[in-house]
């Protein structure tokens, strides 16, 4: 049995709601789940006037409603499972550490800012600066899975230190700009100027994309690791095809203005042939 | 004209960021208005010309007239009831006034934004991520040899910059003033401005970033590749010409403006120009200059910044101040449906805004403060007719390079200054509330994560 | 004002009038300490607390274009140290430069009463007070820089020292400024006109002026002293971070000839180098900086601590910012202004592990404890260059206990602590007396505050009263009780009343004829009109000027 959480009220304004995370849920009868503080505006409100409560804690939480304004869901949140059914708001769980978040809707900007560790799994759509940097900060997550079904926005993978990012759909602009380290894998189609800044990373797109001038083109080949990844997508259903699997990809070292020790990976769809 | 004439000397013009601040104003005090202003470009002459004192109503509460404290009294209880307010604007008003305004929305919890945030706010951004390399236009006009201007048309949105501070003028190390120059201009078409410069580099639209990126890459001395001639337009030669001038003046000066900071790529765009003057500093002395719209939209940036600790976009209804543009800029909350109430102070969003925040401003109570009747005001619940900074009103603006200059009013208006409209706003809604709002929900953000 | 107060049965310390924790009375009427106030005063019973002065910072980086241009660029270093508003008090963000409010709130709740911002440029004035007047509770004024004015080099390079110095008292004048300050002194034109180059001799020319940096600090220090500031000319030397600096900074200090210069945050001019090597490895010359500090009597001093952990670097020594840059990271801010001053900011980390941070270290601790005069060598940490002001108290319990110091030592780079000298004056512990000296009777006299930083009769009623505590830390972190002009701010480490403080400035004379020479040179080079160069009036709010007493005949009349 879980705690489950059914949307009764939509709010008029943001909702801040760092306490519907595991963190603060842990061991909490449905009552007292229903008066735990959350803010509505600049108002201190209770999770009960938004939502009915009902069940026990057994490490798992359901979300029922639209989220869609309510910001910091599963923040902070170290281990178990929470789902939301139905669309989430910006901040989905940022500062994650463990556990998994699952939403099976649209998810707002920032999924993962901050992030640690753990997984978040959104079947729709996400926004834009998925795993990316807060302003100001250099790097992005420092570790976790975050997988995006859907398309998403600008700037996924900002300064991300380690972990991976896997967009099923398309993603806009500057995906995985300033990249420190980690994975983005994109199956849909990338943006305009992807890798800009990169120092390290990888970039693995499915379709071919249009690579700044600071790029150069290294060579055709197969690697171990992009099958290794991309098994795991599919473990994880992603709709990943035979094609993916059998490569070739094409490599770009990137960015000159950095250290070039980036990489975009560009399945190459016509084996073999060189630039 | 009658004979009751004053002249003020020494004038600070505030319709665009050069605040030129040598305008001599002829006043007519019998009709209220400038006869003359002499030296400033013919948008200030405009701005001069079209401020006299109108016949208005002091105060409209839903379309009817009302007296100024009828409609304090109704703004301060929107204020005071809101959950998520919004106070915009900002950038044609005294530092004195900004002060007041970010006062309030602390004192509410709402949120405090400024026109930067559809402006320079990407140039904020980028220089958050990386810093900036600047000087003040004295210092340009006096010892700038390579002066190149991008996604701007000075000679129509800035006309002095080049008269005053950056084309044409003698300074003490360029003595021969536009002999000593070179002068590049970068821009997707021609312009006004285009036939100012020796060189001017045409580029394709939404193609900036690539440029500057590969005159990065150059300056650096790494490969770019020939294909970024087929992508911006721009041939691999004069890039490398334009790195090897950059790389061998002595002072050199990027300006640049919504060229860059309003097309696609943004705060991407203002940061890779700002990395390529900090980049130039490793061979010679070399800055850049965000050229500034508004007259005091510089000064909003400076008054939110020292009082917040963020430029722009700044939330405050936990009881601190919380940024993130995208999350808490104006037109992001009012697209978004998210504002519950909004004080919009020397601005007119109605008129600029994307539809969709537009026909938010109408669902929601609106408050505005304008000395024109703006759309603005034609869709507040309250609206006060207040009196024009730097032409009835005294205070301080900030030049575009962060000069701070004081305003020297021409003629007195009958309609108060923004300051005394929100000081008053403020001393009600206190009473209202018994003071600030109380800060609400956990304090501060979880400890910072490890570094790695 | 019209607060009358007994504060009873507190250890009183109070070095100016020779009280070395005393249990006495301190009486308060009017914003002033006075010696007596009838029964119906409101008695404050202090029992287990130390009564000192308010704190007085020297120098410190906390208002003005350049520390705004800090503040704007580290949002991320303000997220994580958020400071709630109250029912009164405004709300902020800390981190290593926090925003105006945060800033004078976090100072009060420390004890500090009176701040010095550090260097202004002139052209910026108008910004530095109308941010200070947005920082509440202190009193504060700020060191206008001077040491690079090209109007100053022109008339100084001609000979006209008379001219040199009634300009010198007329920037003073306009600006509102509290006191001269050279920085780098003949090093910017360097920077700005000769692709970003440096001075780094003192009889070196200053291209294309006929002119050395020692004649210009000469030229300073001699006007200041004629001029009969209250503060003399205070200097950041050339040279500052540079291995083998020391030498940079006896010349200095031996140019003064026997007047009076303030030589601040002297720990990043105390560097000797490694034999053989120039660059690589600096090592510790406290010892002979403290050593000339200690026998030069005209010699005041701030320290200039550096702890470890995050803090900004931010000077308008430009060049010294670029070569930072590359160690701070990656964000760096140049700014040059027109005929003054340029600007330099890189965020940095002072780190235990690192040879040169744990040197730095070193030589503020060496400093202090080899100090034999501590009124003229005092408590700073340059914040936020050296450290955040949050970190004083942590530095007040190293100076006062030999113990804890001696943990510290042991977490550092064990390299950099052989080559100082701080393991030979591990005996000395500061006593709260001494504490006092350097944290408010000695900071009021070398800034020449009269009434500040002492708690005899007429003094301003600017009162700190401690906890006692064995953790020294703990105690210095949170008074029990501020009292600012008389008025209980602090009570019971609460917030109880807004408080504006006042701006503290000087005007000494000068012939007005000096604007003849100086008009013509703004309508030239200047980009904005002479007659909006001076700060009005109105900009001071709250103010306090501080008379000057020129020493000399033929000085100008006021």
């Amino acid at each position: 049995m879980s705690l489950e959480f059914t949307q009764h009220t939509l709010p008029t304004v943001p909702v801040e709601a760092e306490s519907l995370s595991m963190a603060s849920l842990a061991g909490l009868s449905a009552v007292a789940a229903a008066k735990l503080t959350i803010v509505h505006g600049n108002r201190a409100a209770e999770v009960g006037d938004f939502f009915h409560v009902a069940g026990a804690p057994d490490g798992e939480v359901h979300i029922s409603g639209d989220l869609s304004r309510v910001k910091q869901v599963g923040a902070g949140m170290g281990a178990g499972r929470l789902v939301v059914h139905g669309r989430a708001g910006m901040h989905l769980g940022t500062r994650m550490t463990g556990g998994e978040i699952v939403v099976e809707g649209d998810a707002g900007d920032w999924v993962g800012s901050d992030m640690l560790g753990g997984r978040i799994i959104v079947r729709g759509n996400a926004g834009h600066l998925v795993g990316s940097a807060v302003r100001g900060e250099r790097m992005g997550m420092q570790g976790g899975e975050i997988l995006v079904f859907g398309s998403a926005g600008n700037e996924v993978g900002g300064g991300m230190r380690r972990g991976l990012v896997a967009i099923g759909g398309d993603t806009g602009d500057f995906t995985g700009v300033n990249m420190f380290a980690g994975t983005v894998a994109v199956l849909g189609r990338m943006g305009a100027r992807p890798g800009a800044g990169m120092k390290r990373g990888t970039i693995l797109a499915m379709h071919p994309a249009e690579m700044l001038p600071t790029f150069s083109y290294a060579c055709t080949y197969r690697p171990v690791f992009v099958r290794l990844y991309l098994a795991h997508l599919r473990a994880l259903g992603f709709p990943i095809a035979d094609a993916h699997m059998a490569g070739p990809y094409r490599r770009w070292c990137g960015d000159a203005i950095e250290l070039n020790r980036g990489e975009v990976l560009v399945l190459d769809t016509n084996s073999g042939t060189p630039p | 004209m009658s004979d009751n004439i004053r002249t003020v000397t020494d004038a600070t013009c505030t319709f665009c960021g050069c605040v030129c601040d040598d305008i001599v104003l002829t006043v007519d005090l019998d009709t209220h208005s400038i006869t003359k202003s002499q030296n400033a470009c013919v948008l200030g002459k405009a701005w001069f010309k079209e401020h006299s004192i109108e016949e208005r109503p002091r105060a409209l509460i839903e379309g009817r007239e009302a007296s100024t404290e009828e409609a304090v009294e109704a703004a301060a209880h929107i204020l005071a009831d809101a959950r998520f307010p919004v106070v915009y604007g900002l950038s044609d008003t005294t530092c004195e006034a900004q002060r007041v305004a970010v006062s309030i929305a602390d004192m509410i919890g709402g949120t405090i934004d400024t026109t930067t945030s559809v402006c320079h706010g990407p140039t904020g951004m980028a220089f958050q991520a990386g810093g900036e390399s600047t000087a003040s236009l004295g210092e340009i006009r006096n010892r700038a040899d390579l002066v190149i201007f991008w996604g701007g048309n000075p000679a129509e949105a800035h006309p002095r910059l080049f008269a005053r501070y950056a084309v044409t003028p003698k300074g003490m190390y360029v003595p021969n003033g536009r002999k000593d120059r070179t002068v590049v201009l970068v821009d997707v078409r021609r312009t006004p401005s285009t036939p100012v410069a020796d060189i001017f580099l045409q580029v394709k639209p939404g193609s900036d970033f690539e440029v500057l990126w590969a005159l990065r890459a150059l300056v650096k001395g790494r490969k770019v590749d020939p294909s970024v001639e087929q992508r911006t337009g721009v041939t691999l030669a004069v890039l490398e010409d334009l790195a090897a001038r950059m790389k061998a003046c002595r002072f050199g000066v990027m300006f640049f403006g919504m060229g860059l900071t309003m097309t696609r790529g943004r705060h991407f765009n203002a940061g890779a120009l700002l990395a390529l003057a900090t980049d130039l500093n490793e061979f010679t002395h070399f800055v850049a200059a965000p050229v500034r719209g508004h007259g005091n939209v510089t000064g909003a940036d400076n008054v939110v910044s020292w009082q917040t600790g963020y430029p722009f976009g700044v939330n405050l209804s936990l009881g601190y101040p919380r940024f993130n543009p995208g999350e808490f800029t104006t037109v992001d909350l009012l697209v978004r449906g998210e504002a519950d109430a909004a004080l919009i102070i020397a601005s007119d969003p109605a008129s600029n805004f994307p539809k969709a925040a537009i026909e938010h401003l109408r669902r929601i109570p609106v408050i505005s403060l304008d000395p024109k009747s703006t759309l603005t005001g034609a869709l507040s619940r309250v609206a006060f007719t207040t009196s024009t900074y730097g032409i009835n009103v005294a205070g301080t603006a900030y030049r575009m390079d962060n000069v701070p200059l004081p305003l020297r009013p021409a003629f007195d208006s009958p309609y108060p200054s923004d300051q005394e409209i929100l000081t008053a706003i403020r001393a009600r809604v206190s009473e209202l509330l018994g003071g600030n709002r109380l800060p609400v929900g956990p304090v501060g953000p979880s400890p910072a994560r490890s570094a790695s | 004002m019209g607060s009358l107060l007994r504060i009873v049965n507190g250890r009183v310390y109070d070095p100016a009038n020779g009280i070395d924790g005393e249990v006495r009375d301190v009486c308060v009427r009017d914003g002033r300490i006075v010696a007596d106030v009838p029964p119906e005063a409101r008695r404050i019973d202090v029992h287990g607390m130390v009564v000192m002065p308010g704190g007085i910072d020297v120098h410190c980086h906390i208002a003005g274009t350049k520390v705004n241009l800090a503040r704007k660029v580290q949002p991320e270093d303000h997220r994580h140290d958020v400071h709630p508003r109250t029912r009164i008090t405004r709300s902020g963000t800390g981190g290593s430069v926090p925003s105006t409010f945060a800033t004078g709130y976090r100072y009060a709740a420390l004890g500090y009463t009176t701040a010095m911002e550090a260097a202004v440029t002139p052209l910026g004035a108008r910004s530095t007070l109308e941010e200070l007047n947005d920082t509440p509770v202190l009193d504060k004024g700020f060191f206008v820089l001077v040491g690079n004015n090209v109007l100053l080099f022109r008339l100084l390079q001609e000979g006209r020292f008379e001219e040199f110095r009634h300009a010198l008292a007329w920037w003073l004048s306009v600006t509102r400024a509290y006191a001269p300050k050279l920085v780098n002194p003949g090093a910017d034109e360097a920077w700005k006109g000769h692709r970003n180059a440096n001075i780094t001799d003192l009889d070196a020319k200053i291209d294309p002026f006929n002119l050395t940096p020692r004649q210009v600090i000469a030229a300073f220090i001699d006007a200041a002293n004629t001029l009969g500031l209250p503060h003399p000319v205070h200097i950041h030397c050339n040279n500052l971070g540079h291995s083998g600096n020391y030498e940079t900074t006896l010349e200095t200090m031996r140019i003064a000839e026997g007047r009076r210069a303030h030589i601040t945050h002297i720990q990043f001019h105390s560097y000797g180098s490694v034999a053989g090597k120039s660059r690589d490895n600096p090592t510790s010359k406290a010892s002979e900086i403290a050593e000339f500090v200690n026998t030069h009597p005209n010699i005041t001093a701030d320290v200039g601590a550096v702890m470890f952990g995050r803090s900004t670097s931010m000077t308008a020594d430009a060049p010294l910012a670029y070569m930072l840059r590359q160690f701070g990271g990656h964000k760096w801010i140049n700014a040059d202004t027109e005929m003054e001053s340029g600007c330099g900011i890189v965020p940095f980390t002072y780190q235990d592990r690192v040879y040169t941070n744990a040197l730095q270290w070193a030589i503020g601790l060496e400093l202090f404890l080899r100090s034999e005069d501590p009124w003229r060598m005092v408590f700073s940490t340059d914040h936020p260059n050296g450290g955040t002001f949050m970190t004083y108290p942590a530095l007040i319990r190293l100076l006062m206990d030999r113990e804890y110091r001696k943990q510290q030592m042991a977490h550092v780079n064990q390299l950099a602590l052989d080559h100082s000298g701080l393991r030979d004056c591990m005996d000395r512990e500061y006593s709260l007396y001494e504490i006092a000296i350097i944290t408010r009777a000695g900071p009021a006299r070398l800034l020449g505050l009269a009434d500040k930083g002492h708690l005899g009769v007429g003094a301003d009623a600017d009162i700190t009263i401690y906890e006692e505590n064995a953790d020294k830390e703990a105690m210095f972190s949170a008074p029990r009780y501020l009292i600012k002009d008389g008025e209980l701010v602090i009570e019971d480490h609460e917030f109880r009343a807004e408080h504006e403080g006042r701006i503290l400035h000087v005007a000494p004379g000068y012939d007005s004829a000096i604007e003849q020479v100086i008009e013509p040179f703004f309508e030239d080079y200047y980009s904005i009109r002479f007659a909006n160069y001076p700060v009005h009036e109105s900009y001071l709010h709250h103010h306090q000027l501080v008379p000057t007493v020129p020493g000399t005949p033929g000085a100008a009349a006021t």
